[in-house]
């Protein structure tokens, strides 16, 4: 299983290399090709599948809830209100300024859905996720009553749709703070699995809780901020990815990330494939592909859960 | 008569907000201020009559206080109607419509989707309302990425156009709409009336209805059909409004004090008219047309609504 997958992602990886409205060639410019685009777009892509998909999974057992994901806890509305927030106040800022200002928005945002959703007594799961996309509706609001004053309406739009074509050398290299995110979320796999079992649980086997969540939401924050500077936000790679592998896998953090992280990289590549040929020599937008090859994996889901 | 009077406030109140709002700074110009100022507040009157009754009965039939029929996918597929046709037929689409035939179009999509859903989902005779939920919310995600890809690739002037239909607002409207909307929420409004006191059983939930008699399956089926026509309409009148059944929902409960239909559909009603015209008034004479009646609403009834999770712990 563990090899059948890595074959696909590998297969995956050399086929994002080769697919493009250049034709690589054993001459000149191909190695130019190579290094300014093709390889950081896949750097790009691996780095953000994994990202979203292991964002999702701590999401989901910080909140204790299998619907969550950033566009479904307001992380995408606050990282785009950190943004207009960083134009309004610094106007020259610089795209680590910027990416500050998410940070802090998203990491804030994301503090105060989870004491939110701490506070409510639900009557059914699938209300976290509509309290979430209201949460997000607000920070929305609050950002279109400035955006609208100003007139950056439709570029605002523009931040949050998922678009791997302006990735090439020199503009996308902030994405690469996910890697120690990465890193770092293994390394506390085990205490993220414990959060998942709820705070008298966690507690009582000797976790620190409010530093575990506070902690988590932090690396979503900066995987949520990082993604959405340099591609734009790519929506469900969260959400079905994690449900996917929690179905056959288990909830078992240490020993499922692996699997989580390599199959959101695999997705989002072929997403980004699927997007590169469909319409070739020009591409659609990831978060378009992605959208819809998501949304149709999780209502399958959905209906296959039910029956 | 103490239950009596905070209903007389409302409907005092009300009724103030639209003398101001039509005869302030008028100048009795007879001529044209004062009847585009009625053909606005009768949009008010016809969009408030629908937002508060399909939230009311929507939080009727899923025994929750905080969720909105706007929820379940009508305005995504609204809004991604709206894109297509700019993006397909540019801005000509205003002209070539008709702002009519862009109204009727609407609601015969919004109604078509609606059916869908609901057919697809009661097929087998389960009604799980949060099913329903569920898949209007991916629903409205899927939806929103295809409106924001248009949205980036149409022109700034296509976008201009695009962006009137996204911000509720009250300036589009035209007679002849308001005589479609009001036809459908008088129909509405004779088929529900029979069944008020259904609905107020149904309010007991599921299985207390059940025993007490009701038809389950058909009063829901029956309700979200309702539910349906409305949205659809208050949407094409007037564009989305997504957190505003819930802000008008709970005060009307808060100030009826009861949970009879009867009352609440009423009153609720008068809560959200009062909404729109306070609304409108801000915009016209305090923001002076910076910012839109929508983004107004939702920034309150938004910020109300987070107020609300917060104060009542969920359980209101």
């Amino acid at each position: 299983m563990r090899t059948g997958g890595l074959a696909v992602f590998a297969l995956l990886c050399v086929t994002s290399l080769l697919v493009g409205a250049r034709q690589l060639e054993w001459s000149g410019d191909a190695w130019l090709t190579l290094t300014a685009s093709r390889l950081p777009r896949l750097a790009a892509l691996v780095l953000t599948g994994v990202g979203l998909s292991v964002c999702g999974v701590i999401l989901q057992h910080l909140v204790r809830n299998k619907f969550v994901e950033p566009a479904t806890s307001g992380g995408l509305d606050a990282a785009k209100l950190g943004i207009l927030l960083s134009l309004a106040l610094v106007p020259a800022a610089s795209v680590p300024v910027r990416m500050l200002f998410a940070l802090v928005v998203c990491f804030a945002a994301g503090l105060l859905f989870v004491l939110l959703i701490r506070r409510i007594q639900f009557k059914s799961t699938v209300l976290v996720p509509v309290i979430g996309l209201m949460y997000g509706g607000v920070l929305s609001a609050i950002a279109e009553f400035y955006a609208y004053r100003h007139n950056i309406m439709q570029s605002m739009q523009g931040w949050l749709l998922g678009d791997f074509s302006r990735v090439v050398q020199g503009s996308y290299e902030i994405i690469y703070l996910i890697l120690p995110i990465v890193v770092l979320t293994y390394l506390y796999a085990h205490r993220f699995t414990l959060v998942g079992m709820g705070e008298g649980m966690a507690t009582s086997l000797g976790l620190n809780y409010p530093a575990t969540v506070a902690l988590g939401l932090l690396l979503v924050a900066v995987t949520v901020s990082a993604t959405v500077i340099s591609v734009g936000a790519i929506p469900f790679v969260g959400l079905v990815i994690p449900n996917l592998v929690a179905l056959r896998y288990g909830d078992n953090l240490g020993r499922t990330l692996p699997i989580v992280a390599l199959s959101g990289a695999s997705l989002l590549l072929a997403c980004d494939i699927l997007g590169r040929v469909l319409i070739y020599p020009f591409e659609v937008p990831i978060g378009l592909t992605a959208g819809s090859v998501g949304g149709v994996l999780f209502l399958a889901l959905i209906i296959w859960r039910q029956r | 008569m103490r239950r009596l009077q905070p209903r007389l406030a409302v409907w005092g109140t009300v009724t103030l907000l639209a003398l101001v709002f039509v005869f302030l700074g008028a100048g009795m110009d007879v001529e044209y201020v004062i009847p585009r100022r009625l053909t606005r507040l009768g949009a008010m009157v016809i969009g408030g009559v629908c937002i508060a009754w399909s939230s009311i009965t929507f939080q009727t039939l899923t025994g929750n206080r905080i969720l909105t029929p706007a929820i379940m996918g009508y305005e995504a597929v609204y809004l991604l109607l709206q894109a297509l046709l700019v993006l397909l037929l540019g801005t000509s689409s205003v002209v070539l419509l008709g702002i009519h035939g862009n109204f009727l179009l609407s609601v015969v999509v919004m109604l078509v989707y609606s059916w869908g859903i609901h057919r697809w989902l009661f097929r087998d005779g389960n009604s799980n309302v949060y099913t329903l939920l569920l898949v209007g919310l991916v629903l409205t995600l899927v939806i929103g990425t295809f409106t924001q890809f248009v949205q980036l690739k149409v022109s700034p002037g296509e976008f201009s156009v695009l962006q009137s239909f996204s911000l509720a607002s009250f300036n589009r409207v035209q007679p002849p709409q308001l005589l479609y909307g009001a036809l459908v929420v008088a129909a509405v409004a004779l088929v529900g009336r029979k069944s008020l006191a259904t609905l107020d059983v149904l309010s007991l939930g599921r299985d207390q209805a059940i025993s007490l008699g009701v038809d389950y399956r058909h009063s829901v089926r029956l309700h979200l059909a309702l539910i349906a026509a409305l949205v659809a309409v208050s949407t094409s009148l007037l564009g989305p409004t997504a957190f505003m059944g819930i802000f008008v929902a709970n005060s009307t409960y808060a100030l009826a004090r009861t949970f009879r239909h009867r009352v609440t559909l009423a009153l609720g009603s008068a809560v959200a008219i009062g909404l729109f015209i306070a609304a409108q008034l801000l915009v016209e004479h305090v923001f002076n047309y910076t910012t839109t009646v929508g983004i107004l609403i939702n920034l309150l009834c938004g910020g109300y609504f987070l107020v609300l999770m917060v104060r009542t712990r969920g359980a209101p």
